[in-house]
């Protein structure tokens, strides 16, 4: 395994969590699939295709999301909405990412040694 | 299934949700046109001049085999036995080959041999039946821990303790291993070979009638008697496995070995071991050798048993601790 497969596999462990808390915070507003997958990458928060439509069918069996086919477009398209229970989860998680993020700049400034 | 209307994407979307169960296809066929439908727009919308089916190929091609798309839409196993199982698995087939090979080979064994077959008849038997028997083993447990893997709700079958560890490997008494096996082989032969030369021994006088090699008269004591001490022998090696050498084996040894040279070695030198119409037959005494054979055969005798007495004293000694060379400070 080369240096760059090692730290792209690094960087993928990192990044499976927050793709996560990045859907459920941002879909307190109703959103679909392909427009979340857009707007996702788009914050820097890289996710592939193939990682977000799973993800999306496991939350919501999960509870943690609910769905709604929209048909008044042409295409019907299935918005996702995060349910109580997501929104409950969402502020675990972030209050989680936040001690995390204070524990590596104490470590990274040298307090905790 | 290729009706004239069916596009690409009709052609995946079926062949991907016929893998679903059958509650979950409709659901899963509409997101994933949603999708497909999307990605090939986006591409459209890059404007690097793709036609629409081009457009849809690379899309398709994109999200890869129908099947294992479908598998991780809805979190489907794609190996036969996953990690959940695999442990488990893999100790009750060790344990079943373990249990089970020996006891049918044996089984089979003991069958073929009662029954009165060839030599290469009981072989063949006796491999077809484990071979058979492997396969088998393998193929339902490995059905039985597949089907699990995909029951949903089902839990590891197996909690680990601490009682599980497995003892520290006796490395002694695999070493004695070998010499159990030694012993136990060598002594049977010798045991099969005292009745064989009763029972058919391959010497025949002018008549054609068949001689024992020993003294037939010696079975009204004697032969049982070596063949008892054999059964012995036996269990005494047996103990020499389980415990290893240590003083009263050893001398249980020194006590065996008397008591099996010094009746052959009477028996030998007063001429009452070999059934003199087999020394006919075979032209006993060989002339002038005759006195030197003895001689030498005495002397085997000797050797072997005051060599065999000397080892065990060696390695009790050994085992205590110490080397051979502190045996003469005993």
């Amino acid at each position: 395994m080369s240096t760059d497969d090692t730290t792209a596999g690094h960087l993928q462990e990192l990044r499976r969590g927050t793709v996560v808390l990045g859907c459920l915070v941002r879909l307190c507003e109703p959103d679909y699939g392909y427009a979340l997958l857009e707007s996702l990458n788009g914050l820097g928060i890289t996710v592939d295709a193939n990682t977000l439509y799973p993800l999306l069918r496991r939350l919501e069996k999960q509870g943690l999301l609910t769905s709604e086919w929209n048909t008044d477009e042409a295409r019907p398209r299935k918005f996702y909405r995060t349910s109580p229970a997501g929104e409950q989860l969402a502020g675990i998680l972030t209050a989680d990412w936040k001690n995390i993020d204070r524990a590596l700049t104490r470590l990274t400034s040298g307090d905790a040694r | 299934m290729t009706t004239p209307t069916a596009t690409l994407t009709d052609r995946y979307v079926y062949a991907a949700a016929r893998d679903l169960p059958e509650a979950q296809r409709t659901e899963f066929a509409r997101e994933l046109r949603e999708r497909i439908a999307d990605e090939v727009d986006a591409r459209l919308a890059a404007g690097d001049g793709t036609t629409p089916a081009d457009a849809e190929e690379a899309v398709l091609r994109e999200l890869g085999d129908p099947s294992a798309l479908a598998a991780a839409y809805v979190d489907r196993p794609l190996q036969l036995i996953g990690p959940r199982y695999f442990l488990t698995w893999k100790r009750l087939l060790t344990l079943l080959y373990a249990i089970v090979l020996p006891v049918t080979a044996g089984a089979v064994l003991l069958a073929q041999l009662l029954s009165g077959a060839e030599p290469g008849e009981v072989a063949a038997e006796v491999i077809g039946t484990v071979l058979a028997l492997i396969v088998h083993l393998a193929f339902w447990v490995t059905l039985v821990f597949a089907i699990l893997e995909r029951t949903p709700g089902t839990q590891a079958v197996e909690r680990w303790t601490p009682a599980q560890l497995p003892d520290v490997r006796d490395e002694g008494r695999a070493g004695r291993l070998g010499d159990l096996i030694a012993s136990l082989v060598f002594l049977a032969l010798f045991a099969v070979l005292i009745l064989w030369q009763q029972v058919s021994p391959p010497f025949f006088d002018r008549s054609d009638t068949a001689i024992p090699v020993l003294d037939p008269g010696l079975w009204s004591f004697w032969l049982p008697y070596f063949l008892v001490l054999i059964v012995l022998e036996m269990l005494f090696a047996i103990a020499i496995y389980l415990q290893g050498w240590n003083w009263p084996l050893a001398i249980a040894n020194l006590v065996l070995n008397v008591a099996f040279t010094v009746p052959a070695l009477w028996l030998l030198a007063t001429g009452q071991l070999f059934n003199p119409e087999f020394l006919d037959a075979v032209g006993w005494p060989w002339g002038e050798a005759a006195g030197v054979t003895t001689t030498v055969l005495v002397i085997v005798f000797i050797g072997i048993a005051v060599w065999d007495v000397i080892d065990g004293f060696v390695k009790t000694v050994r085992g205590r601790g110490g080397s051979a060379l502190t045996l003469g400070r005993i």
